[in-house]
Formats: structure tokens, sequence, C-alpha cells
């Protein structure tokens, strides 16, 4: 009997806690992957035959009224890690050629290093890593550098794409006002 | 959904004009960006959700992506230690949200198929062999779903990848265990799955609303 009253009291209190207890918060840059071919998984449940080529999983910070590139947020002239959070992920499910090198299928880390006029992609090869903090350019795969793009209207929130681009694929990634594209061949 | 999402840009736009005037002073001297002193004016004082109405590529989904290592928070202990030994697993999955709604009879049905998320099919990465169920699971990468019954979740790991995850293929399950569910855990809002260590591995926790269900895995 005592036992049960314990038990109940548990409950009870378990209860009370469940109600006083935080959702869990949602994080303020959450996560997101894009596929080339784009939104695969739905092609593959619909049949697809292309074949899958590529992934991003990064997380996308928001804007938030802020100026991002040049600021203290994306410095110039210091390695991003081109999203939140753990370093955006690269998955090669083929063999690509990026910026003229062969890189073969496999998991990577993308970061950019942001310039006002220029990025430079960097592909490297320690994976499962926080931001950029670690860095270790001995670890490079390749680097990329390109122009950047200027548009009108601010994107709010990181944006990474994956575009058909004859028979390759163009990685465009943009936020603020600034896009950069970086191509694969396959 | 787009239904929604366009009430809401509407009683926003509505709100704008309504609380224009008071809003004015305070916009003028938050707001040093010229290009932004129309459109997301009403937003920004009271801290809402974030509007993507300027994004040309693609919106934050409404159920976000998250990913889970183990050991929990492994990219966090790789910078603070280099010499940390490499990852054992992920999981990659989206949280839906309650949204005021109950979770069993309102989002999911006793004896159904569930993704274990939403949008694409929740993944499991492999990166050390490990154990579920008395099967060996070798490094790689694979998909996890659930069939929600009241006393107990069966956990299936299939090796059918990258696709959504309203349809699975049977054939393709390598695994299936049966775990009970406890209910009166805290409440989750959001969808939540994270690893804790156990003594002879880990346990993948999975919980929502007030349900949750631990998958063993020896490692």
């Amino acid at each position: 009997m005592k036992k049960w009253l314990f038990l109940i009291a548990c409950a009870i209190a378990g209860v009370h806690a469940a109600n006083a207890q935080q959702w869990a918060p949602i994080d303020k840059s959450p996560l997101d992957q894009v596929y080339f071919p784009i939104d695969y998984p739905s092609l593959k449940v619909k049949g697809t035959k292309e074949p899958l080529r590529m992934r991003v999983i990064y997380s996308r910070p928001n804007k938030s009224n802020r100026q991002i590139f040049g600021s203290e947020i994306v410095p110039y002239g210091k390695v991003w890690r081109l999203g939140a959070n753990e370093a955006t992920e690269l998955d090669l499910f083929t063999d690509a050629k990026i910026g003229g090198k062969k890189v073969p299928a496999g998991r990577y880390t993308l970061y950019a290093l942001v310039n006002e006029k220029n990025w430079t992609f960097i592909i490297n090869k320690e994976t499962d890593t926080w931001g950029a903090f670690k860095y270790d350019a001995a670890k490079d795969v390749c680097r990329v550098t390109v122009p950047v793009e200027r548009m009108d209207k601010p994107i709010e929130s990181l944006t990474i794409d994956l575009e058909k681009a004859g028979t390759g694929v163009n990685l465009v990634a943009g936020w603020d006002t600034v896009s950069a594209t970086l191509p694969f061949l396959f | 959904m787009t239904v929604l999402y366009r009430c809401f840009l509407v009683s926003s736009v509505a709100a704008m004009l309504l609380g224009g005037c008071k809003e004015k002073p305070t916009q003028s001297t938050t707001n040093s960006t010229p290009q932004h002193s129309g459109s997301d004016s009403a937003g920004h004082q009271a801290n809402p959700p974030v509007i993507e109405d300027n994004n040309i590529y693609a919106d934050v989904d409404i159920s976000p992506m998250d990913m889970s290592y183990f050991p929990s928070k492994y990219p966090q202990q790789k910078i603070a230690d280099p010499k940390t030994p490499p990852p054992v697993m992920r999981v990659i999955y989206s949280r839906p949200h309650l949204q005021g709604r109950k979770l069993f009879e309102e989002i999911l049905k006793y004896g159904q198929t569930w993704r274990l998320g939403a949008n694409e099919a929740t993944e499991l990465d492999v990166f050390q062999p490990v154990t579920i169920g008395n099967k060996k699971l070798p490094v790689g990468r694979y998909t996890l779903y659930a069939i929600p019954k009241a006393g107990y979740w069966t956990i299936a790991v299939n090796n059918d990848l990258d696709l959504w995850g309203l349809k699975q293929d049977v054939s393709k399950d390598l695994l299936r265990v049966e775990v009970p569910v406890t209910y009166y855990n805290p409440v989750m809002e959001y969808f939540t799955m994270v690893f804790e260590k156990s003594d002879t591995g880990a346990n993948l926790i999975i919980a929502w609303d007030d349900a949750l269900v631990k998958l063993p895995i020896t490692i």
C-alpha cells in the first residue's frame, strides 16, 4: 500500500514537473539538407532513374536584421563554416570533378573563405566537426575561388541550392545580398 | 499550409498598417539598413517567427531537420579535444511539433508505420559497427522507422536510403526490434531523438509529447 502511495506521489510529481517543463526549443539555425537531383527522396518514391549525385547538410542561420558579410558574423578573409553549429557536410555519392580536380565519392566538410569580391570554397577531409574553429588546411582536398554575385533583395536564411548546369551541378550559396557558385562536374 | 502562410502574411501586413504610426519612431532607431524600411518592420519588435517572404531559393521547413551524434555533441567534443576518437553513429531526422495536437490519434495511430520524423526518411549513420536486437550492423547508412503500439513500439532498420518517409519497403528491412514505451514523461513539443550512454553502449531516446522509447544499441 505504502509502495502504491509512493508511486502515485511520484506520478503526480512527474506530471507536475512535466507541466512546468519548458518545451525543448528548436535551434535558432535549423539544420537542413539539399540533394541533387533536387527533392531526390520524393523522386525516388516516384521511381526516378536519375542517379543520386550529392547532398549538402547544413544549418541555416538567419540574417535577423544584421549585416552579415564583412561584419563580425562572417568576417572577410577568414574561413567560415558556411552554415551554423556543426561544419557543413558535403556528401558525394559518385566521383566528381571540382575546380579541375577529381574528388572521389565520400563525406567531406565544406567551408568558405569569404572576401568582399570573391569566395574560396574549401573541400576538406575532416568531417563531424563543429564550425571552422579547428579548420586544418593540411586536410584540404581542393580549393576553388569564385567571384560573388550581389542581389537586390536580401535572403533571410542562409540557403544552399543545387542547380543543374549542363552535365554538372552548381552549388549556389546565398545569404543576405550575396551569392556564390561552386561548379561540380560528373 | 500555403493558406496558413498567406493568412499569416495578410494578418502581419494588416498589423503593420494598423500599428504603423506607433511603430515608426522605434523602427527608425533600430533600423540602420535602408533596404529594410518597409517589409519586416512590424515583425521584429515582438520577435515573431521569421517570415521567409524574400527567400528566392527555399523556405525554412516547418519541421526543421536536426542531427544527434553518439557520443552526444560529438562535433563540439572534437574541437575541444582533437584526440577524441571517431564518432560511433548519428541520426538525421526532421522535427515535427505538436502545435496543440495530442500525439496519439491526432498525429500517430497505433499500428501504423511512422517515419520517426517528418519529410525524408530518418537516417541512421553508423561509423563503427554496432549491434541492435542481436543483429550486427556494419558501418554504413540506414533508415529508421517505427510502428507505435500502446505498450511497445516496433523499430525497424532498413536499407532503402535517400527517400521520402511515407513509403517503406519492408523487404529491405535489416532488423526489427520491439521496445517498451513509457508515458507521463516531460512533454516534448518537438519530436526529439538523442543518444544516451548505457552500460553496453548507447540508447537512442525517442521522445514526443509525453511518450518515450529507448532503443538499446550495443557498441
